[in-house]
């Protein structure tokens, strides 16, 4: 380590230059494991533990689509006034709810569940599998902020289709199309 | 390691772990939104498609069509499947609608002119209906001066226009397109006492004689043709049909044909009767009027006619019995034979050597269509409805108003018309056009209409195919802008003008209109009558069909006859004349609609503009064929920009060396060279209706689009011209590999 003269310079360049990578390597890991907002706050401090746990609402109840559509649907605002024009109004997160309403403007949830564009990923085929919501989406029924619990990575999914030998279910084209 | 080294390696290790948490949480923003709605819309699912039946408006044919409609909007469109006209097929212009709804050049909502020749300033819709409805009070009860001008509409919207001039008191209602068949109508009218377009059944046909119609790109009804030319081809039984197309350029018609017959411009008709006097004097014809034939097609012996139509006397013959002796044969007149100022006579040659070869309503030949006109609505009187009367109305001040509807005379009328001058003199010019074309910049008052994916309305195919084909057209998405239907927009000049008029029109909506209107259809057809136990079934099934037609396995025969008495005062006497002394201006010029623009109105779509032309691969731009050989000798190479005059004006365009057209004549297509029409088409290229004359066929009125010879000089101006193809020889690589029939007979089975 005693080297001098333009090697040892050059030596000591690339040895910062690869603690340098390293180090943004695991910086930008540690971000996308442990910050990249698996449990980001909402607008509502919306509680699936109420709803599907305490109160057992089914999951078809507000999110209607998901055996019909691509999307599972996120229960639109009229939905929600349903039955909290009448119960626990006095809260102060049912109020903001009844202020949406009020404004006509709709809820702006932050999303958990996001997939880059390039995937087309169908609810409804999942359902029709006899795959349950859980499977995915973890025990909702016990959470209070809504959290995601599966990366949603492509290793994940093909994991998945592996095991249960879904037909054609490695194929590129049953998921980018 | 020194201490030194170590702290370095510390900042440097911390760094990079800051480094890429912060790039990390750039490159993942946080918070996508998921929006839910407020109140659901009825019949949405979000991510599930709903698919609206509609008609295509893009040009006449009338093709029924499917929109894909996604969370209310609309993202395609296709051919209806159950449609009898397209048959679940569309072509590219069809497909290209979506840009219109999209354009981002559309007109957002009602404009008025400040002041004669200065600019235009939104305004609200009650302000603009005022402005409209007080303007038509102004006019004189007795002769009110109002003037309307559409297209060839036919379906609902034509019967409430024709409604609302007659509460008016109004006669002068004008429908006008470039393209707008007027001379195959009269030449039907005639000479086989036909008052609609027939149906060519090129499905069926075992001959197809083409004089000019490009109905692979443009002519008539291109989707089902092109789809019953591919069955003729190869999907049929026994034998594959032949093609053999008449036209001085080839079309993308022509270059499928098994023949192509260059013909000199002009006498397309003459070649055609000298076939029939062959067939006639030959003994194919099978009537009872074989001698009153032969004295009127005495004059076009295929010997004569050789000499004039520079095709030669023993090929005449050969294409004459072999359309006599080929059953059915069909022969079909398009834009080569209907575009001269005699274009009449030359359709009317058409049919009667359809006639003399025995295919009048036959199967596979000329089957006539049965009445489908909506009623109440006006069919343009050939004599008067022109737009050359409208325009000398107009230059003589007897139009106080005009109203304006997807139309765009100042663009498709021949420059030599002076469209612009005459209608500068009218007082007052309404445009209910949704984009801002020639004709809507000349306005005084834009009350922009729906397209038809935003609105209602209907259309009865002409041609249909040998059964009338009704096509419903129901709002596939909310309007994007803040336009209104054209129908809703009348009916609120009609309540605005009070009186009689609103009395006469008393319908709140257009759908409202078009919902009696059908009701009207149902009780007196029996065929739709027995279709629906009640009306709302009859109606609700229709909307989801798109239509009302009925599954006639046979189409409806009725004798068609073409009289040697009646036809024969109408048959061409000469050649077409041509403006121009030949040794100054050596060229015929032919003008034909591009496959993408049509008469010009594809233009604004930048899907169309982008889209190879079939032929030449030019994208983006005008251009003029030359024969290589006349390239030759005029020294012009491909790209370079040339003059072309003509005695009526002239137009600058870059060369495209075409060997498929006689070295006598030039070509163009039309669709370029808009002075406004949005940003994708204005200032590109230019408008080869600018050396067109004035000059029409004088029974129909149709504009005679190719009736000028030109001379071309080289042009030092600067141009460019974009096109695919990087050349058109093979230069050996064998791209396309053929072989002859002959060849193919004889070469062993597991070869192919």
């Amino acid at each position: 380590m005693n080297e001098t003269g333009p090697i040892g310079i050059i030596k000591k360049l690339v040895s910062f230059a690869v603690v340098g990578a390293v180090a943004f390597f695991v910086g930008y890991r540690i971000q996308g494991r442990y910050f990249s907002g698996r449990t980001p706050a909402q607008p509502i401090e919306f509680s699936h533990r109420i709803h599907a746990g305490d109160n057992k609402i089914p999951c078809m109840y507000c999110h209607l689509y998901a055996d019909k559509s691509r999307v599972a649907g996120v229960p639109n605002v009229k939905r929600c006034m349903g039955c909290h024009a009448v119960i626990k109004t006095q809260s102060p997160e049912i109020q903001k709810l009844a202020a949406y309403w009020e404004k006509k403007e709709p809820v702006p949830w932050v999303k958990v569940h996001n997939l880059p564009d390039h995937v087309y990923f169908p609810h409804k085929r999942h359902i029709k599998a006899g795959l349950e919501c859980q499977q995915c989406h973890g025990d909702v029924a016990s959470m209070k902020r809504i959290t995601r619990v599966s990366s949603l990575t492509m290793g994940w999914c093909l994991s998945c289709h592996t095991k249960r030998n879904v037909k054609n279910g490695r194929d590129c084209w049953t998921c980018h199309i | 390691m020194k201490r030194r080294d170590f702290l370095k390696y510390l900042g440097i290790g911390a760094g990079g772990l800051g480094a890429g948490f912060v790039l990390g949480k750039a490159s993942n923003p946080p918070g996508a939104k998921l929006i839910p709605y407020l109140i659901p819309p009825e019949d949405v699912i979000p991510g599930v498609a709903n698919w609206y039946a509609g008609v295509c408006t893009q040009c006449n044919a009338g093709c029924g069509t499917i929109v894909r409609v996604m969370e209310g909007r609309a993202k395609k469109i296709e051919g209806n499947p159950l449609h009898p006209v397209s048959r679940g097929k569309l072509c590219a212009r069809g497909q290209a609608s979506l840009q219109a709804l999209y354009n981002p050049d559309r007109i957002k909502g009602p404009m008025r002119r400040i002041s004669k020749g200065g600019d235009f300033t939104g305004i609200s819709w009650e302000e603009g209906l005022e402005i409209l409805s007080g303007n038509l009070a102004k006019l004189d009860k007795d002769a009110p001066g109002l003037y309307m001008l559409t297209p060839p509409l036919r379906g609902h919207l034509n019967s409430l226009v024709n409604g609302f001039m007659a509460a008016f008191g109004s006669p002068d209602y004008f429908q006008y397109e470039l393209f707008q068949h007027r001379n195959l109508i009269a030449a039907n009218r005639l000479s086989a006492s036909l008052s609609e377009i027939p149906y060519y059944d090129i499905e069926n046909t075992k001959f197809l004689l083409s004089f000019g119609a490009d109905f692979s790109s443009t002519w008539l009804s291109p989707v089902n043709m092109s789809y019953g030319y591919g069955r003729m081809r190869q999907g049929g039984q026994g034998k594959r049909g032949r093609l053999v197309s008449v036209e001085p350029r080839m079309s993308l018609t022509g270059a499928n044909a098994d023949e192509w017959v260059p013909a000199r411009p002009g006498t397309e008709g003459i070649l055609a009767l000298s076939m029939a006097y062959e067939i006639v004097s030959q003994g194919y014809y099978r009537g009872a009027d074989g001698g009153a034939w032969k004295s009127v097609l005495a004059r076009y012996r295929p010997a004569e006619a050789a000499k004039i139509t520079d095709v030669g006397e023993e090929r005449i013959k050969r294409i004459a019995r072999e359309f006599a002796e080929t059953r059915p044969s069909l022969a079909i007149g398009g834009e080569c034979v209907a575009s001269y100022e005699n274009g009449v006579s030359g359709l009317v040659a058409v049919n009667v050597l359809n006639h003399v070869a025995g295919n009048m309503g036959i199967k596979g030949g000329v089957v006539p269509n049965s009445e489908g006109f909506v009623e109440g609505a006006r069919r343009p009187d050939l004599k008067t409805d022109r737009i050359s009367t409208l325009l000398k109305s107009a230059s003589e001040g007897r139009v106080k108003a005009l109203i304006v509807y997807n139309t765009n005379p100042l663009f498709t009328a021949p420059k030599a018309l002076d469209a612009g001058g005459s209608l500068s003199k009218i007082p007052f010019i309404v445009s209910l056009s949704s984009f801002m074309d020639s004709t809507t910049a000349a306005a005084d008052l834009i009350l922009p209409s729906h397209t038809s994916l935003e609105d209602w309305g209907d259309d009865f195919a002409e041609p249909a195919v040998g059964t009338p084909v009704y096509t419903m057209n129901q709002p596939a998405v909310s309007p994007v802008f803040d336009t209104k239907g054209a129908g809703d927009i009348l009916l609120a000049a009609a309540r605005g003008a009070g009186g009689r008029v609103a009395d006469r029109l008393k319908w709140n909506t257009f759908e409202a209109y078009l919902r009696e209107s059908w009701q009207g259809l149902y009780k007196r057809n029996r065929a739709m009558a027995s279709s629906a136990p009640t009306f709302d079934e009859f109606w609700s099934r229709t909307l989801q069909n798109g239509g009302w037609w009925q599954e006639a396995e046979e189409p409806r025969k009725r004798a068609v006859y073409v009289s040697a008495s009646g036809a024969g005062p109408h048959l061409p006497q000469s050649p077409s004349r041509f403006e121009g002394d030949e040794k100054e201006y050596p060229f015929y010029l032919v003008l034909y609609p591009h496959a993408g623009h049509f008469d010009g109105r594809g233009a604004n779509l930048p899907w169309l503009q982008e889209t190879p032309d079939p032929m030449t691969s030019v994208v983006w731009g005008g251009w003029i064929e030359i024969n290589p050989k006349t390239a030759g000798g005029l020294g012009v190479k491909e790209g370079d920009m040339v003059t072309v005059d003509s005695p009526s004006g002239r137009v600058q365009l870059p060369v495209y060396l075409y060997p498929g057209i006689r070295p006598d004549t030039v070509a163009m297509p039309i669709g370029q060279g808009h002075t406004e029409y949005g940003r994708y088409a204005k200032g590109r290229g230019s408008n080869p209706l600018d050396m067109v004359p004035a000059k029409e066929d004088g029974i129909s009125g149709e504009i005679a689009l190719n009736s000028t010879r030109v001379k071309i000089t080289t042009s030092d101006m600067s141009g460019e011209m974009v096109k695919m193809e990087g050349s058109t020889k093979e230069l050996g690589r064998e791209i396309v590999q053929t072989v002859s029939p002959e060849e193919f007979e004889k070469m062993p089975k597991d070869a192919v």
